[in-house]
């Protein structure tokens, strides 16, 4: 399989472009998305609205905090997929969002400090030296 | 040919025997696999809060899975399965088919179904996720039911996310669906809840003690039916009093003793 894109920084603007031009903020991915009930900020927002506020997220700008809380609490149900009229992919859409948002400041980002090193003590707690070494 | 890849992940490194077992499993049914995982064979998407660093992690992987002459990589983790199809494979050429384990077991049922000579009496209700591209939520009832002695329950409940992991960092979240899928398992009146993934049954495994119901992982059951003796070391020391001394003191030396307790020992002693 061909890669279709050069490298992920390509594959995120083309996305990101696609989904600009498709996206028509119809808000049909945010009703349909069942983490809405642990995501108090976004509770109650006009679908247009918090969709418009994903899609600055989604160029580097801050959104408002319904798109924030939304966007942090999205953990990739899948849902809106079927959901959108016009094959945007918003779970794609919102991944993406979050990448730029972490990356612009606009969400914090993930606390993966130690995750590595912990997964490798977990690997020496569990199991023989032999199956390390054979399992990397 | 060059034998398969069987995919592990990372996080898996927590039960090492699911590993063993998946290895023992895929050579049993005539088609082996040889496992890899850990920090070298990363998708990257521990570290997605920098894509710039995910994006080298996963190149890497990919570079190694291609240059392995694998025909085909079977994944564990669905976070790396996502990320293969929606990242590592579009931005780099990918010279392998890639299928979860679940399926490639399940391809392989005929060989499976004679080796299940050993009757395990469980009652089962899946902890089924609704973001699951993987197959998975079909595969593995299917292939429980290959069990002698196990009856599937079904029940509509799908939980949020693909895995128990998206749930546990949104408030709230993990503790709705714990007592959802207890609920459920209970109307059902099932004995057993099996987990499909790792950070599921991370997360689970404490339902043994805070709701006295059984957890076993789909590989678990498996295992059962075909007379393979394992032990789920996490669980014993996640619902342990004390953690370290389920772990023992030996294992803990052998092991670092200040890295288990700056990275081990709080998440196996943290609140259930």
């Amino acid at each position: 399989m061909v890669a279709q894109h050069q490298n992920w920084t390509a594959l995120r603007e083309a996305e990101t472009a696609r989904m600009l031009a498709a996206c028509t903020r119809c808000g049909e991915c945010f009703r349909a998305c069942p983490m809405i009930a642990h995501a108090p900020a976004a509770q109650g927002a006009d679908g247009a609205t918090i969709i418009g506020g994903v899609l600055d997220l989604l160029q580097g700008g801050a959104g408002d905090a319904a798109s924030r809380a939304w966007t942090s609490a999205c953990t990739r149900s899948g849902v809106c997929v079927p959901a959108c009229p016009e094959a945007v992919n918003p779970m794609l859409m919102l991944r993406l969002a979050k990448f730029r948002a972490q990356e612009s400041g606009s969400l914090p980002p993930r606390d993966a400090r130690d995750a590595m090193a912990r997964v490798k003590t977990f690997a020496r707690l569990t199991m023989t030296e032999d199956e390390w070494e054979r399992w990397q | 040919m060059t034998q398969d890849l069987f995919w592990y992940g990372c996080n898996m490194t927590r039960h090492a025997e699911i590993i063993r077992l998946s290895e023992r499993l895929m050579a049993a049914l005539g088609t082996p696999a040889q496992p890899v995982g850990g920090p070298a064979t990363c998708c990257g998407s521990v570290k997605e809060s920098t894509p710039r660093i995910a994006e080298g992690m996963a190149n890497r992987t990919m570079d190694r899975f291609n240059e392995s002459g694998a025909a085909r990589v079977i994944t564990w983790c669905p976070s790396c399965h996502s990320n293969l199809d929606d990242f590592m494979g579009a931005a780099r050429t990918q010279r392998f088919d890639h299928l979860h384990l679940a399926q490639a077991v399940l391809e392989r049922s005929d060989a499976l179904t004679p080796l299940m000579t050993q009757r395990f009496a469980a009652r089962v209700m899946l902890d089924r996720h609704i973001g699951n591209r993987t197959g998975v939520n079909e595969a593995v009832p299917a292939l429980m039911r290959l069990v002698p002695g196990v009856t599937v329950l079904e029940d509509e409940y799908r939980a949020p996310s693909y895995m128990c992991f998206g749930l546990a960092n949104v408030p709230g979240a993990l503790p709705a669906h714990k007592e959802r899928l207890v609920a459920a398992a209970r109307a059902a009146g099932a004995d057993t809840i099996v987990t499909i993934f790792h950070s599921c049954h991370r997360e689970l495994v404490v339902l043994e003690r805070t709701h006295g119901i059984r957890v076993l992982n789909w590989v678990h059951v498996l295992a059962e039916g075909l007379g393979w003796h394992y032990a789920d070391e996490y669980k014993a020391w996640r619902n342990s009093d004390d953690p370290e001394a389920a772990i023992g003191a030996e294992r803990i030396a052998a092991a670092g003793e200040d890295a288990v307790r700056k990275l081990a020992v709080p998440e196996l002693a943290r609140p259930r």
